[in-house]
């Protein structure tokens, strides 16, 4: 047995292991969908194996506080790790002004098996939004506004953007590049009940120069296309705030051969019922990220350093950074 | 070129001294020196700290005007990148020159590299720089500053490096003279490698909280992080090569340099050729 651990405690199978890894991660650049997890798994498996015989077995190690807490924290972070990707949760959600969170908003999913947040008990309201932009549309900063629902009652109103997510129930919201306009249209068929509901554009102003998109109304198959003319101020030579309170849009509807200019509050009658084009509103685009390891591997990654740097720091204090080769390490091999 | 800006003379300045520095530490390695009462022999190494020494403050000098010219510190474009490279690397390696007088003769290499940057520097217009809203986040601080310990660091195991493998001919031994033997110099040049790691350590958790805060995510494999992450490797690597086998001091040697070309490239390279959220102008 203390062989068998002894040679899984091999530094050169930590050589090799390290290789894999090394040879996972150039597979796992850009996180291409084709390459499995398991390219980086594997070889991080036979290192924790061979660091955990290393810490059992090398007195190096496990005589050596500040290293054998780097070692431990190497182990534990492979662990938090891969507990966190059967944890997590990521995914992109975009919200329209006055709309109220809902988990079934959220798109492109993808959630470890273990995933088991209260993403039900999240609840908070968009508001408005601004984006900063200098001159030659580069982005500069975000404000985001919304309302959080308290247990008291009370609705607590909050700034977010860039670097400022919103944490609920430990999802985090980012607010991203893509945010854009959303006319809020009701729909009054020629039988059955009124629908309300928004038609998101493209980003903007990314896709400034292709503001459109389509919809079916329930129950027809007639193809209703939008396309929004906007003014928003926008101007490539000076700063520029996008603001949606700033913004006039017109909607141009098309259906078969008809083609229809609409105002806010103007309606127009189509095949199969009537629209109305309520008002202009905007959308933000956000990435949801849920991982409830992250704190945990910050703590254990800064104390597998300061136990590298404790270590790093005896050890190097023994003798002289300079002296004659004379010292007890001198023949190299041993730092 | 387009016309001067404020910063330009006291680049250009502090560049003329790291010149000066870079020359007398060459010509401290003259066999002429050879047999020179060793007080004598090193009188150059004080006018090579000054010179470095006043280097690093005219960077500092031509960084603030910049600073206040742009609005915002040295953190984005290549002009700005190098510019505060060269000043935090003539920084680091200073306080190295004066705390381990071991390693002063092999400033002439030291410098010779700083001169890729120096030279690099002067082909580049001063453009100013676009400031993302990413990069108001205050863990910036801390990774960029880690960051500039650990090439400060490699670098200075550069110049023990490539003493080691110069070694190997005639006319290095004699440059280098004055230097300890190879296997104290292998030992000082792993030395600053394992702080090195260190420094690396903290500045990719740094840059992982920084990324978390930015991106939404702590970690993606983008172009940049996954070089930064064959850099650490390679380091820990070598750490673990030179445990496991004896290594002539040139095959040392050369095992640091490898590291320290990947974190050049990781520095200077990688950021500007990927089109990846790090760029910084997203």
């Amino acid at each position: 047995m203390v062989r068998i651990l002894q040679a899984l405690a091999s530094l050169k199978l930590t050589l090799a292991g390290m290789v894999l890894l090394g040879i996972g991660a150039a597979l796992s650049y850009g996180n291409p969908v084709e390459t499995s997890i398991w390219v980086l798994v594997a070889p991080m498996a036979l290192l924790a194996l061979n660091l955990a015989a290393a810490i059992l077995t090398n007195p190096r190690i496990n005589r050596q506080p500040g290293l054998l807490v780097f070692h431990v924290g190497l182990l534990g972070l492979v662990l938090l790790a891969g507990i966190g990707r059967l944890t997590h949760l990521d995914a992109h959600l975009e919200i329209a002004q006055g709309q109220s969170f809902r988990p079934e908003l959220m798109m492109d999913v993808r959630k470890g098996p273990w995933h088991a947040g209260a993403l039900d008990k999240v609840a908070f309201t968009q508001g408005r939004f601004t984006v900063d932009y200098a001159p030659q549309l580069r982005r500069g900063l975000t404000h985001s506004q919304v309302f959080v629902p308290q247990p008291d009652g009370t609705v607590l109103e909050l700034d977010v953007g860039d670097d400022r997510p919103l944490v609920l129930e430990r999802y985090r919201f980012y607010t991203t590049h893509n945010k854009g306009f959303a006319p809020l249209l009701t729909w009054i068929p020629h039988e059955g009940e009124a629908v309300t509901g928004l038609v998101h554009m493209p980003s903007y102003p990314l896709f400034e120069y292709k503001q459109d998109n389509r919809w079916t109304p329930p129950g027809t198959e007639e193809d209703i296309k939008f396309w929004l003319q906007l003014d928003t101020g926008l101007t490539l030579e000076d700063s520029w705030v996008l603001d949606g309170r700033n913004s006039r849009g017109v909607l141009v509807v098309t259906s078969g051969d008809q083609r229809i200019e609409l105002k806010p509050g103007e309606e127009a009658q189509l095949p199969h019922g009537r629209l109305r084009f309520e008002r202009l509103t905007t959308w933000m685009g956000y990435r949801v990220f849920y991982d409830p390891t992250i704190q945990w591997l910050f703590f254990v990654s800064v104390a597998g350093v300061f136990g590298l740097g404790h270590f790093f720091w005896k050890r190097l204090s023994l003798v002289a950074w300079t002296d004659d080769d004379k010292g007890p390490d001198s023949k190299g091999g041993t730092a | 070129m387009n016309n001067i800006v404020a910063e330009q003379p006291w680049l250009w300045a502090g560049l003329v001294a790291y010149l000066v520095a870079t020359l007398v530490a060459m010509w401290g390695l003259s066999p002429r020196l050879a047999g020179v009462e060793g007080g004598v022999a090193r009188q150059h190494e004080k006018v090579v700290l000054a010179s470095i020494s006043l280097g690093v403050l005219l960077l500092t000098i031509a960084i603030a005007v910049r600073w206040v010219r742009i609005g915002h510190g040295p953190w984005l474009n290549l002009f700005e990148l190098l510019m505060s490279q060269l000043w935090s690397l003539g920084l680091i390696y200073a306080l190295l020159y004066w705390r381990l007088p071991g390693l002063r003769p092999s400033a002439a290499i030291v410098m010779l590299v700083m001169w890729i940057l120096g030279s690099w520097v002067l082909l580049l217009e001063p453009l100013p720089s676009h400031f993302p809203a990413t990069y108001y986040n205050f863990w910036k601080w801390f990774h960029v500053g880690l960051g500039k310990v650990f090439l400060g660091l490699l670098l200075a195991g550069v110049g023990l490096a490539g003493v080691m493998i110069l070694r190997r001919t005639e006319r290095g031994r004699q440059w280098f003279r004055a230097m300890p033997t190879d296997a104290v110099i292998d030992r000082l040049a792993w030395r600053l490698m394992m702080l090195a790691l260190v420094f690396d350590s903290l500045m990719l958790i740094t840059g992982a909280v920084w990324a978390q805060d930015a991106w939404g995510r702590y970690w993606a494999w983008d172009a940049l992080e996954t070089s930064s992450f064959f850099t650490w490797l390679l380091l820990a690597v070598g750490l673990h090569v030179r445990l496991s086998f004896k290594l002539p001091p040139w095959l040392s040697g050369v095992i640091i340099i490898s590291i320290f070309v990947l974190a050049f490239v990781t520095y200077f390279g990688i950021p500007y050729i990927s089109p990846a959220a790090h760029k910084g102008m997203v």
